[in-house]
């Protein structure tokens, strides 16, 4: 709750705000444990576990769909007017986000059953180090991006722009040291494709948490910079563009 | 929904009109509008262009001042004895509060259109040829014939009474009414309408047709609306005006009012959170 969802006369339209902003937590909740199990189900080799990441992904989709109708009832019926509109457009693109999130998690637990299932060879645990690794730091941006929109909070989310390029080169340097095990044993390849997917899936959701973080700057100040640059969304808003 | 401003200015800072409130090439200026009914100050230093074939919406809570903002604009206010008004109001470079001016060619020049529809009682040709009639503003019959259909086929009144010009306005339903006294302020051919809530008697469809009407009059003729819905007010508008206890507290184009106001005063207003 922020001052976005409170302070109407009308105390139901506080009540229906309210729900869509708590709907939003709700998928960030959801989208940070079905990434945990699916990292995890990695680790453990547990292909139980990964079908569940798999099956859950549903519970996303459906509130993905209830945000999306609670949207369309609110434009019709209070016909919302400035932060209001803003606010609800922004958690319409926010949700649309977080719904693409858990299909990439997803991502990550075809892994674990394309590996550990059946009879075949597992891939040498050096491979996996930079999911792991990208898994968490992914991790923190979907936390910064949704703690930025649920505050209200310019700095977070400058901070999940500032993570998003950190991201994309922490993804060329994956991608580098699996060439070098590529060239040491070409029978990697198949494994080595896979972690390729999985890297980009990570990497994806952290775009996504970069566009959310683009949408909640437009909830603050009004003024789409989605397309902008770092140094140009800073002198726009007038602050220190340092981490 | 009817508001009270309760919200007082001074807790939120009020230092002067957020925005830009000159217009280019404007049809009226005003500068440092006061207006007092007996001891109380209704209007408190408003400065406010009003562009050239432009809708400029007037909103803000009940007892804002927006109306009698409006009803400045023609020197409605001079009918009511204990209003007194103060500043700079000007139609085309003529000051309209000048003492030496005829208010009854002013009005003509800046028509009105109110909340309730009010024809006279009168057949509908009549209704519309009375001005044009009392302004000696045609010579013959066929001329005032012409006046009478080219007002109303502009209210887009037209088609819908060209059968039964005899009959008395009053007979029409409340939209047709309105209409017809649109047509009666553009027959003496205005330079600016002002319409004070034209529609809060009126049903959607009715509203629909003033709204469609209110875009089309827009290429001959400038208009200022005052009206409560917020929504009239983003449809209709090219720019709004927010007033509060008298003060005119920020004027923009009307899209970027109403998704990113930069007044508190604004943004609680027209998001429904006055308490």
């Amino acid at each position: 709750m922020n001052e976005m969802t409170e302070g109407h006369i009308v105390s139901g339209y506080n009540d229906e705000l309210n729900h869509l902003h708590q709907t939003v937590l709700q998928m960030r909740d959801l989208v940070r444990l079905q990434l945990k199990n699916a990292l995890k189900s990695l680790q453990d080799e547990d292909v139980a576990a990964a079908r569940a990441v798999i099956k859950h992904d549903q519970k996303i989709n459906a509130l993905d769909i209830q945000a999306d109708d609670a949207i369309i009832q609110l434009i019709a019926k209070r016909q919302p007017m400035a932060k209001d509109l803003r606010e609800i457009l922004t958690v319409g693109k926010i949700v649309s986000d977080l719904e693409r999130m858990g299909d990439q998690a997803r991502w990550v637990a075809r892994l674990t059953i394309r590996f550990y299932e059946g009879e075949s060879l597992p891939p040498q645990q050096q491979l996996l180090t930079d999911i792991s690794k990208m898994g968490s730091y992914v991790d923190t941006m979907v936390d910064a991006t949704i703690t930025a929109f649920d505050q209200l909070n310019l700095q977070r989310a400058i901070e999940v722009i500032h993570k998003d390029q950190a991201l994309e080169s922490e993804f060329k340097s994956a991608l580098r040291r699996l060439s070098t095990y590529l060239l040491e044993d070409a029978r990697n390849v198949g494994h080595i494709a896979d972690v390729v997917l999985a890297l980009r899936a990570l990497e994806r959701i952290g775009g996504h948490a970069k566009n959310i973080a683009g949408h909640v700057l437009f909830l603050i100040h009004g003024k789409d910079m989605r397309h902008a640059s770092l140094e140009m969304i800073s002198a726009e808003l007038g602050i220190t563009s340092d981490r | 929904m009817m508001l009270e401003a309760t919200t007082s200015i001074e807790n939120t800072g009020f230092a002067g009109t957020v925005g830009d409130i000159t217009a280019n090439n404007p049809r009226m200026t005003t500068r440092n509008v006061n207006v007092h009914y007996g001891d109380k100050q209704a209007i408190i230093d408003v400065s406010l262009d009003i562009g050239r074939n432009e809708v400029i919406a007037l909103i803000g809570p009940s007892g804002c001042g927006k109306s009698t903002f409006l009803r400045c604009l023609n020197r409605m206010n001079d009918t009511i004895d204990i209003c007194h008004v103060s500043g700079e109001i000007k139609l085309d470079e003529q000051d309209i509060y000048d003492k030496k001016l005829d208010v009854v060619p002013l009005r003509a020049q800046v028509g009105m259109v109110f909340q309730k529809p009010n024809p006279f009682p009168k057949s509908i040709y009549d209704n519309i040829a009375y001005g044009p009639r009392i302004h000696g503003l045609t010579t013959n019959k066929t001329e005032l014939d012409q006046v009478v259909e080219v007002s109303l086929r502009r209210a887009g009144l037209w088609n819908e009474v060209k059968d039964r010009l005899l009959q008395p306005g009053t007979g029409l339903s409340g939209g047709q009414q309105q209409r017809l006294c649109i047509a009666r302020a553009i027959a003496v051919s205005p330079e600016v309408i002002l319409m004070d809530e034209p529609c809060s008697a009126l049903d959607p469809i009715a509203t629909a047709k003033i709204e469609e009407l209110i875009d089309e009059l827009r290429e001959n003729f400038t208009i200022v609306i005052v009206t409560h819905s917020m929504q009239q007010a983003a449809r209709v508008s090219q720019r709004t005006a927010y007033f509060h206890l008298g003060h005119l507290i920020e004027v923009g184009k009307t899209e970027d009012i109403f998704t990113k106001p930069q007044h508190k005063l604004t943004e609680d207003y027209i998001t429904g959170r006055f308490g």
